[in-house]
């Protein structure tokens, strides 16, 4: 009978598991692979694959285009989750009181969630035109400036990885995670329960004091969660850099999982390619260990 | 005694005068934030909607017009007609919906013993599939293409789907195990199993169908994940009349330059956002209603 049941078990289990190996866990292994070797599309058919050590590593190391894109995307990273969580934060706050309207207010802020990504790119690329942006049309009609802000190609003015054209990609990278945030963090707030606030309040806590000794604490743990999967999401982004500018100019807006692209795609170099993501693997691995270690601290 | 009785109801109208203010202050500014948020969410989506409706002239008439007067669907028709947009939806369309059934169909089964038996590795196939969960697309893209390269199924449908089956079955099952654990009381199956049912048996003909309401919640999911997708099908399904609408869209990126044709392609922006949008809104509807028909039952 038991071994009966098992043998149910195995085979529905079975399909699932060999796709999730074979597409999941084996090329990230081979990916390992593939950055010790020397994989350039147009060196094997004479040279093959040779074994070759660190040295796409040690390559990728001595290119300075690869040092600012690395920079670059933790700058991202810290920026748009930063950003996205601040505001997402606060409008759940706002969002989980009871008022007139709540409703239609909460499918308006959500409605860029089913936009699909290279949609939001296109929508953005078009509003960033410089004549015609509204953007730039209100900034003139304030007063506020006099010449139009060129957000995707201005590479004047730069404070590290910052620049314009890093400010308008991460607007964009807030906008599209927006409701995410929101819905994540509306979850997370309807779980703590009333009776705190009511005992905070009795003991004489405004709201601003309430947010910070009350809600922020008992939101941790799901905060917590939520500023990993964004992290993680985060490091491997790609396609609103790579639609948007394709890492430029300059290099202001590349970020790994773009040059990773490029390299396979535009230069045929696999192993470089396999190589910076494999480093796009590495800090997500250390994002994840560093939840698990304190998941496990907090036991 | 009389005096003082007056004074505290001074001080005490004095305060809630005060009290009062800075609540109407701090109500202003929740309104005024709250504003900004909604103008930052929709405006981008007016911006589309609005100049897919212009003419090429009015799209790059300087100032630019923010209230066009008339409107126009020139933009739906070139769309439609400058590059197969159409043919790009159904293969999209396609694409996703087998993902979606694949995925569901053998994460279902997967997820059903993860979450109701305990066997002998259980913990150790759940571990595997939350690990693979959370390998970034990047790191697995060039094996992968080097395997569907290998297998012959570069630029077909078929290949592309396998791709996404790489990432829409650990996603799946994960979501599945969760709701199997919560959902569908194990009385049914033991009750399935006494009347003479099989495993299988009690699977596909008892949990299966009480679970249809979460399976299709879930389908959906992966369906949106497939249909959102740039990475893996530039990569994988970039020839041609067999693209996917999101790859399909960059045919026009290809002429950023070309502001006269803006309409057109906020058009086909709209086009490929219209059948996420419809989803959701009916899994909005149809979560609603599977949970109260469950509980009728009940």
């Amino acid at each position: 009978m038991t071994r009966q049941r098992y043998l149910f078990c195995y085979l529905m289990v079975a399909p699932a598991l060999v796709l999730v190996v074979a597409l999941g866990l084996y090329p990230m292994l081979a990916s390992i692979r593939m950055s010790f070797l020397q994989y350039d599309l147009m060196l094997i058919p004479t040279q093959g694959t040779p074994f070759v050590g660190l040295r796409n590593y040690q390559t990728l190391l001595a290119n300075p285009n690869f040092v600012q894109a690395l920079v670059n995307t933790l700058a991202f990273v810290l920026v748009a989750v930063g950003g996205v969580v601040t505001l997402g934060l606060l409008v759940a706050q706002i969002l989980s009181r009871e008022f007139r309207g709540r409703g239609t207010i909460r499918t308006l802020v959500l409605i860029s969630w089913f936009i699909p990504p290279v949609v939001a790119a296109g929508i953005w690329i078009w509003m960033f035109q410089p004549e015609r942006s509204p953007i730039n049309e209100i900034l003139r009609g304030l007063g506020l400036m006099h010449s139009d802000i060129r957000f995707l190609t201005n590479s004047d003015w730069t404070l590290g990885p910052l620049s314009i054209p890093f400010f308008a990609i991460s607007v964009v990278r807030i906008w599209s995670g927006l409701p995410f945030v929101i819905t994540f963090s509306m979850a997370g707030l309807q779980s703590i329960p009333g009776e705190v606030y009511e005992a905070a309040e009795m003991d004489g806590a405004g709201s601003v004091q309430r947010f910070f000794y009350v809600t922020l604490p008992m939101l941790r743990p799901v905060l917590t969660v939520l500023i990993t999967l964004l992290a993680i999401g985060g490091i491997g982004h790609f396609e609103l850099n790579y639609i948007m500018t394709g890492g430029g100019p300059k290099g202001l807006t590349n970020i790994l999982a773009v040059m990773a692209y490029q390299f396979a795609y535009s230069q045929y170099r696999f192993d470089l390619a396999a190589a910076t993501s494999n480093i796009i693997l590495v800090l997500t691995g250390i994002i994840g260990f560093l939840y698990v270690r304190q998941q496990i601290r907090e036991r | 005694m009389a005096i003082q009785t007056v004074s505290k109801a001074k001080i005490q109208t004095a305060g809630r005068t005060h009290f009062r203010l800075v609540r109407r202050m701090s109500t202003a500014l929740v309104v005024t934030f709250m504003a900004g948020v909604i103008l930052f969410t929709l405006f981008p989506f007016y911006w589309m909607l609005k100049s897919s409706f212009q003419t090429p002239a009015d799209i790059t008439s300087l100032p630019p017009i923010w209230f066009p007067t008339h409107a126009t669907i020139d933009g739906y028709y070139r769309a439609v007609t400058l590059y197969p947009v159409p043919r790009y939806l159904l293969n999209s369309l396609f694409v996703s919906s087998a993902t979606a059934a694949l995925a569901t169909f053998l994460a279902s089964s997967a997820a059903y013993v993860l979450a109701r038996h305990r066997f002998p590795g259980a913990v150790f196939i759940m571990g595997i599939v939350i690990f693979t969960q959370l390998i970034p697309g990047i790191t697995r893209v060039f094996p992968i293409y080097f395997l569907i390269k290998d297998l012959g199924l570069i630029n077909t449908y078929a290949g592309l789907i396998l791709a996404y089956l790489g990432f829409s079955v650990p996603y799946a099952t994960l979501l599945l195990t969760g709701y199997f654990t919560a959902s569908s009381p194990p009385e049914l199956e033991e009750a399935a199993l006494i009347d003479g049912c099989g495993h299988f048996g009690a699977y596909a003909r008892v949990v299966l169908p009480i679970s249809l309401p979460g399976i299709v919640a879930v389908g959906i999911f992966t369906f949106l994940g497939s249909w959102n997708d740039f990475l893996w099908s530039s990569l994988l399904l970039s020839q041609g009349q067999m693209k996917t609408i999101q790859v399909g869209l960059r045919d026009f990126f290809s002429e950023a330059g070309n502001l006269q044709r803006m309409n057109s392609f906020m058009a086909a922006c709209v086009i490929a956002t219209i059948p996420a949008i419809l989803l959701y809104r009916f899994l909005q509807r149809g979560m609603v209603s599977g949970l109260s028909a469950g509980s009728i039952k009940g």
